[in-house]
């Protein structure tokens, strides 16, 4: 591998892992605040890339414009998805239960997308989609550059929500301690509500940084689920540190190994580390202290 | 909650999540879906096909299902096949290569039907020939052009188009050879989907390359699941080739496109397949970018074969547009069954269809795609045209007594 192939490998992962770190944040953080595998995350990241789509064919506008839309609306649909519907299972089965919801939930969106959008595969054409600044001998490309900062963006402020306010404290004592949180007058059930239409909220971000570079169609989410579930197990889940560095971490071997051993051999990076966290650290190589700090 | 609790408890949510994870990646599919009605011998002819119309392929599969349909609803008009109106019996498998087995099966034993069509894609009409195999049905088939199909060497299959996947670049490869040192590429790199037909036309055009002299940069295949090619494009930009070739589907080939785009790749030729047939292709890339893209097309609509300007104005009303290669190439599968049972006289399970494969080996029938004639393992006889972007419009540009526009021989930058 040349040196400059090397670069330009490595700059590439690195903006894949941005990506990959904003699309598994909200993942981890439906996980940490109440346990809930949410299969149906990659489905709204496609349902959000295909209302950017659709906001920029109708109107003409930038897709991220989009964004003062989706953000809210999913917010919104987060909270009342929580409220309905997963406050209805038992808490003894909650964990299993979700993941039987939340595959309906994602067959239905992706039911709902074909049947409104078909199964026409689109993609966002952009000005700048082919543009590209040179950065030592290394290509790197606008659109990539703009999910990047988006990705920034919304885990900056994700974590200064969550850090910062008095709505992130209760968040992170529900997500440390629900029952000691609820006993300092903290209403969790209002919190975790609120915990889940911020986790969608990313998604409505995620989806959108994603469908300005990729072809989405609406069973696109299932290639998705796979990569995302694993990075947040192997950040530890909860932890949206943990899954931001596994995400990075991962995103860079994965392109740089691309080179040497061919995609196909490249994609199992996630699996394998997925693997080795079960037999080494089940909890999560960057969980525990970090997830309780955030 | 104890920390230690808390930590198990992690541990097994852990757990639960990397089954998912697991699972999920295995089945992209679920669901159900069938359809159940009654059969007798003189009532219609029922025709049993099992399509993708969910999933990875369910754009293609519509296309597939829509030209089944226009040629349905044209012999119907004209009073049926052999005086009988037909009738469709449409399962999804789901682009799922275990639901299409099922599937076949189901059709043939449970709803006995009289006739069955093929599935679309190389990957789903491979495990299906079987079926139709073992029960000994005619097995016409619009979309498996990979070689590993007819490699089986199953009597009662004919592909329905006008060639091979290892041939469909055939005339480019001519043409290239032709042209005078120095405009011919002398280096060459391709990136396919592992996928038969992909794979295959793009696997034919490389070993007649290699045998050539040229030299092959990068080899690169890929996954169907992949969706950023930046990895990719910065191995192929690196080589920076003369020829850039892709064994695509649609996704892979547009995403493929920008990514080599954005590392400022431009290479002198660039050729993908199916992906630059499809009309959403150049809404996609820009049409001022497409010019001098080339693909292998097995179907014009300005070609001037057997019932083909009738096909294009069935689908000019129905649809408002031009009709795809796919729904091309149900309508000729429609076609040469047609002519088989019209000449045989029969279309039921059992002796007939003994006999629509002996007519079909020994015939020669016109389509709207050229005429067809078939090998014993089903290969078609005829050869793709190269279709080239000029002015944003796709041409057809070889072979050269079939054009309708001048091979552009150096790409303009994209």
């Amino acid at each position: 591998m040349s040196s400059a192939l090397l670069l330009q490998s490595l700059i590439l992962g690195i903006l894949l892992g941005g990506l990959y770190a904003l699309l598994a944040s909200g993942l981890t953080l439906y996980f940490g605040v109440m346990r809930v595998v949410m299969i149906a995350h990659s489905a709204f990241l496609i349902l959000a890339g295909y209302l950017a789509w659709f906001f920029t064919v109708q109107t003409g506008l930038d897709p991220m414009i989009s964004l003062l839309i989706t953000v809210p609306l999913f917010f919104g649909i987060g909270v009342l998805m929580q409220r309905l519907l997963i406050t209805r299972l038992k808490p003894a089965s909650l964990t299993m239960m979700s993941v039987l919801l939340t595959f309906a939930i994602a067959l239905v969106i992706e039911g709902m997308l074909g049947f409104t959008f078909t199964g026409v595969q689109r993609r966002i054409r952009l000005d700048y989609g082919a543009s590209s600044i040179e950065v030592l001998g290394a290509q790197v490309a606008v659109v990539k550059l703009v999910a990047f900062g988006l990705a920034a963006l919304a885990l900056g402020s994700l974590w200064f929500v969550l850090k910062k306010t008095s709505f992130g404290q209760a968040l992170r004592a529900t997500i440390q301690h629900k029952e000691a949180a609820e006993l300092v007058g903290i209403d969790t059930a209002k919190v975790a509500s609120y915990g889940f239409g911020l986790g969608l909220a990313t998604a409505a971000v995620g989806g959108t940084a994603l469908a300005l570079d990729a072809t989405i169609y609406p069973s696109l989410h299932w290639h998705w689920i796979g990569p995302l579930m694993a990075i947040i197990v192997v950040g530890g889940l909860g932890s949206i540190p943990g899954a931001a560095v596994a995400a990075m971490l991962l995103g860079v071997t994965q392109s740089l190994l691309q080179v040497p051993l061919g995609t196909t051999w490249a994609q199992t990076v996630f699996y394998v580390a997925l693997f080795v966290t079960l037999m080494v650290r089940p909890q999560g190589f960057f969980g525990g202290r970090l997830a309780q700090r955030f | 909650m104890s920390a230690r609790r808390l930590t198990r408890s992690r541990a097994r949510g852990a757990a639960v999540v990397a089954g998912a994870a697991l699972l999920l990646t295995a089945c992209s599919s679920g669901g159900g879906g069938g359809a159940e009605e009654e059969g007798d011998d003189d009532g219609p002819i029922r025709i049993g096909i099992s399509l993708p119309l969910t999933g990875d392929f369910s754009e293609p599969g519509k296309g597939v299902q829509n030209g089944y349909e226009i040629w349905r609803d044209e012999i119907n008009e004209a009073g049926g096949l052999l005086g009988r109106q037909v009738e469709l019996v449409i399962l999804d498998d789901q682009s799922n290569a275990d639901r299409v087995v099922a599937d076949y099966e189901a059709l043939i034993t449970q709803e006995e039907v009289d006739l069955i069509f093929g599935p679309f894609s190389s990957r789903l009409v491979l495990p299906s020939a079987r079926v139709a195999e073992e029960y000994g049905m005619l097995f016409v088939e619009p979309a498996g052009a990979a070689e590993d199909i007819f490699a089986a060497g199953y009597r009662n299959l004919f592909y329905a188009a006008p060639a091979v996947a290892d041939t469909h670049y055939d005339y480019l490869f001519d043409h290239l050879m032709s042209l005078p040192d120095g405009e011919r590429p002398e280096t060459a790199s391709f990136a396919s989907m592992d996928d038969p037909l992909a794979m295959g036309a793009a696997n034919g055009l490389k070993a007649k390359l290699e045998e050539a002299g040229v030299e092959i940069l990068v080899d690169e295949i890929y996954p169907p699941n992949t969706t950023d090619f930046s990895g990719i494009a910065a191995q192929l930009a690196e080589a920076d080739a003369d020829l850039l070739v892709g064994g695509t589907q649609y996704q892979d080939g547009v995403n493929m496109i920008l990514a080599v785009r954005q590392l400022g790749y431009q290479p002198r030729m660039a050729a993908f397949t199916t992906a630059p047939t499809l009309p959403e292709f150049v809404e996609a890339i820009g049409a001022d970018k497409v010019d001098g893209i080339m693909t292998p097309n097995g179907y014009s609509p300005a070609a001037e074969y057997e019932g083909n300007a009738n096909f294009v104005e069935m689908v000019m009303e129905k649809e408002g547009r031009e009709p795809t290669e796919d729904e091309a190439n149900a309508y000729t599968v429609g076609q040469v069954v047609t002519a088989a049972v019209e000449a045989v006289g029969c279309a039921e399970q059992g002796d007939c269809q003994t006999e629509l494969v002996d007519w079909l080996h020994e015939n020669e029938v016109a389509t709207i795609v050229g005429d067809l004639r078939w090998d014993e393992a089903g290969r078609p006889n005829g050869a793709h045209f190269i279709q080239q972007y000029v002015d944003g419009s796709p041409e057809i540009v070889l072979p050269e007594d079939q054009a309708t526009a001048e091979f552009i021989a150096v790409k303009p930058e994209w």
